[in-house]
C-alpha cells in the first residue's frame, strides 16, 4: 500500500516535469531557433530546403560588432531603460503613496488621469513630443528617450505599486507613526520593503516595454549616436545588403539578453510575499 | 507617567458618530480598561489618545497640556495593535530598536534597551527572527517588548491578546499586568472580553454606541451596575433580567414571585440575579419552572430553568444532575437583587 502510493507520486511527479519541460520548451523554443539562426552562415539561411544540421558561424556575430556600433547601441539601450525605470519609481512610489494612503478632493480623478494617458494610441502625441524634445535640444540623446520611456511606463507603474500599498494593512503605518516615524520615514523603512515585489514586478514590466519600444525610440533617435537595440534591429532590414536575417536574429537574441538577466537576478522576489507575517497570521 | 483627561470627546465621521460624548479623568500609573461591544467607540476613542485620529469636538490633555492636533509621533504613547503590527521586512531586534531611532534615543544605549526589553517579555532567543517566522504568542510579546523598550509616558493596547488561543491569553494576560505593575505606566487597554477587563483592570470603562455606561473598578462595575446594560455585559453567564411587575414591595412575572422588595415604587421594573446568586432546590417559592438544559462543566453545573417563557440561568452545585422538563425551584440572594427601570434601563434604588 505505501510503496504503492510512493509509485503513484513518483508518477505524477514524472507527469508534472514532463507538463514543465514541454512548457519550457515552448517558452525558450524561439529564443532558441533565434539563436541557431543567428549562428548560422547568412547563405545556409535563405536556401528553401530544410538543413537538419546547420553549420556554427560566427559571422554575423563578428558583423553586428565590428560593421556596426552595436555595443553603443546596446549601452544606449541600457542606460535609457534603466534610466527610464529609476525616472518612473522616484515619481510613481510618491504618487502611488499619496493615491493610495491620503483623502482628498479629487483623488480619484487624479488617479484615472493618470491611468488615463495610457489610453490613447501612442502616434497621437509622436509629432508634439518630436516638436517639443526639438525646442529643448535634447532630440537624438538618451536622455530624450529615458524620459520619453518613463512617460509611457508611468501610468501602470504607478497603479501596480498603488494596489500593493493598498494590501499593506494600514495598523502597520499607525504602529510606525505612534513609534515616531514621520510620513518619508514610514514610505522609506515600512512601505517600501514591505511592497519590494510590487516594485520589481513594475520595474521589470516597465523594462520590457521600454525595450520594445520602437515608434517613439526611430522618432527620437535619428543618427546612431542614440540608437537602440530596436532601432537597431530595424538597420538590417534594408539598405544594400538586403535582409541580414543572422544578424537581425542576433541582435534580438541579444535585446532579450538584458531583460532576461534582469529577471533571472530578481524573479524570487517577484513572487515573494514578504508582507507576510506582518499581521495576524 | 502621565495623567490623561478626556473633556466632552466628541468623534463623527460626516452623519456617522463614532464616540457622541466621553469623559473622564485617567489617572497616573492607571491601568484603565476600555470594555464593550465591537463598535461601541472604545478602539476610537483609544486612537483618538495615541493621536492617529483628531477628535471633533472636545479636549485631550496629558498632564495637564493640550494634545489636540499634536501628531501621534509628537505624543509620547506606545501602542500595541491587535494584529501586532510588526514590520515585516525587519528582525525582531530592529522591530523592538525602531521605537530609539526614530525618537533620537542615544544609539549607544540601544542595545541595552532591546535586550532589556527583550527580557521583560522572554523573547531574548529570538531577536534575529523575522516576524514571520514567530508563533502567535511570540508576535505578541514582539509587539509588547517594541512598545515598552522606550518606557513611554503612556501604554495603549488596541485588543492585543484577541488573536491568541484561550491558554495563550491567559498567560499573556497576567504578563501584562505583572509589566504595567513594574514599569508603572499609565495604560489604556481596549477590549470586548469582560473576562481581560475584570483581571487586569483598576478601572474599566463599559462603552456602547459611543457613550460611557459606567465607570468603576471591576468589582463596582460587578456589584453596582448602573444599568441593564452593564448589568447583562459583566458576568458569565451575564446577569438574568425578567420583566415584570412591582407592586408593594412584591415583584411577580411569570413563575417568579419575590416579595419583601423595598424599593417605594409601583409599576413596570426589571428585575436582575446573576446566575451566581441562586441557589437551587429547597421550599423556596420565589422561582418555579421547568428544567430546560443541565450543563456540568467538572467544577461548576449551569443550569437553565424555563419560568413563563424566560429562560433564567443558575449556577447550581457541581454535582447538580437532572433530567429535561423536571419541575424545580430556585431561591435567591435578596441582598443581591437588582431592579431596573423596564423604560431606560437605568438602576433603581
Amino acid at each position: 500500500m505505501a510503496s504503492q502510493r510512493k509509485n503513484s507520486r513518483g508518477e505524477s511527479l514524472l507527469l508534472r516535469y514532463a507538463i514543465l519541460g514541454a512548457w519550457a520548451l515552448f517558452c525558450l523554443a524561439p529564443v532558441l531557433w533565434f539563436l541557431s539562426i543567428g549562428l548560422r552562415p547568412r547563405t545556409e539561411i535563405i536556401t528553401p530546403q530544410p538543413i537538419y544540421w546547420p553549420s556554427f558561424s560566427l559571422d554575423a556575430w563578428h558583423m553586428i560588432w565590428e560593421d556596426w556600433p552595436m555595443a553603443k547601441y546596446l549601452r544606449n539601450s541600457v542606460a535609457a531603460i534603466f534610466g527610464s525605470v529609476i525616472i518612473d519609481l522616484v515619481l510613481a512610489i510618491p504618487a502611488a503613496y499619496s493615491l493610495a494612503r491620503y483623502t482628498y478632493r479629487g483623488r480619484d480623478d487624479i488617479g484615472f488621469y493618470i491611468l488615463s494617458t495610457r489610453m490613447m494610441a501612442p502616434a497621437i502625441v509622436a509629432i508634439p513630443i518630436f516638436f517639443l524634445f526639438r525646442n529643448v535640444g535634447l532630440l537624438d540623446t538618451v536622455w530624450a528617450l529615458m524620459l520619453v520611456y518613463a512617460a509611457i511606463n508611468l501610468s501602470f507603474v504607478t497603479w501596480i505599486i498603488r494596489s500593493y500599498m493598498l494590501d499593506i494593512p494600514k495598523e502597520l503605518e499607525d504602529a510606525a507613526r505612534t513609534d515616531g516615524a514621520g510620513d518619508l520615514r514610514i514610505l522609506w523603512e515600512i512601505i517600501i520593503p514591505a511592497i519590494l515585489p510590487g516594485i520589481i514586478t513594475a520595474s521589470v514590466i516597465a523594462m520590457i516595454f521600454a525595450i520594445n519600444e520602437f515608434l517613439f525610440t526611430l522618432l527620437i533617435a535619428s543618427t546612431p549616436k542614440a540608437y537602440t537595440m530596436s532601432v537597431a534591429l530595424a538597420n538590417f532590414t534594408g539598405g544594400s545588403d538586403g535582409l541580414i536575417y543572422n544578424a537581425i536574429a542576433l541582435v534580438a537574441f541579444l535585446a532579450f539578453v538584458p531583460v532576461f538577466l534582469v529577471v533571472v537576478a530578481i524573479q524570487k522576489h517577484l513572487s515573494r510575499g514578504l508582507t507576510m507575517g506582518a499581521v495576524k497570521g | 507617567m502621565a495623567r490623561i483627561e478626556l473633556t466632552g470627546i466628541q468623534k463623527r465621521w460626516g452623519a456617522i458618530w463614532g464616540v457622541r460624548d466621553v469623559n473622564i479623568d485617567i489617572a497616573d500609573e492607571e491601568f484603565i480598561v476600555f470594555l464593550g461591544p465591537s463598535g461601541c467607540g472604545k478602539t476610537t476613542t483609544m486612537r483618538m489618545i495615541a493621536g492617529l485620529e483628531d477628535p471633533s469636538e472636545g479636549e485631550i490633555r496629558m498632564d495637564g497640556e493640550l494634545m489636540n492636533g499634536i501628531d501621534a509621533r509628537d505624543r509620547d504613547v506606545a501602542m500595541v495593535f491587535q494584529g501586532y503590527a510588526l514590520y515585516p521586512n525587519m528582525s525582531i531586534y530592529e522591530n523592538i530598536r525602531f521605537p530609539l531611532r526614530m525618537r533620537g534615543v542615544d544609539k549607544a544605549e540601544h542595545d541595552t534597551l532591546v535586550r532589556r526589553a527583550a527580557d521583560l517579555v522572554e523573547l531574548s532567543d529570538y531577536l534575529d527572527r523575522k516576524p514571520g517566522a514567530l508563533s502567535g504568542g511570540q508576535r505578541q510579546r514582539a509587539a509588547l517588548a517594541r512598545a515598552i523598550v522606550r518606557q513611554p509616558q503612556v501604554f495603549l493596547m488596541d485588543e492585543p491578546l484577541s488573536n491568541l488561543d484561550a491558554k495563550l491569553r491567559q498567560a499573556m494576560r497576567v504578563q501584562i499586568k505583572h509589566i504595567q505593575r513594574q514599569l508603572r505606566i499609565t495604560t489604556v487597554y481596549v477590549t470586548h472580553d469582560q473576562i481581560e477587563a475584570m483581571t487586569l483592570a483598576d478601572r474599566i470603562v463599559i462603552m456602547q454606541a459611543g457613550l460611557i455606561q459606567q465607570i468603576g473598578t471591576p468589582d463596582e462595575i460587578y456589584n453596582d451596575p448602573a444599568n441593564t446594560f452593564v448589568a447583562g455585559f459583566i458576568g458569565s453567564p451575564p446577569m438574568n433580567l425578567v420583566e415584570g411587575d412591582l407592586q408593594d414591595g412584591r415583584f411577580t412575572a411569570p413563575g417568579i414571585d419575590i416579595a419583601g422588595l423595598t424599593l417605594p415604587r409601583n409599576g413596570k421594573v426589571t428585575l436582575g440575579i446573576r446566575p451566581e446568586d441562586c441557589t437551587v432546590g429547597g421550599h423556596s417559592t420565589q422561582l418555579k419552572g421547568d428544567v430546560y438544559g443541565v450543563e456540568p462543566t467538572g467544577d461548576i453545573t449551569y443550569l437553565t430553568i424555563k419560568a413563563g417563557e424566560k429562560l433564567i440561568e443558575v449556577k447550581a452545585d457541581r454535582s447538580y444532575r437532572s433530567e429535561l422538563g423536571v419541575p424545580e425551584t430556585v431561591a435567591f440572594d435578596p441582598a443581591r437583587i437588582y431592579l431596573f427601570d423596564s423604560e431606560t434601563g437605568q438602576r433603581l434604588r
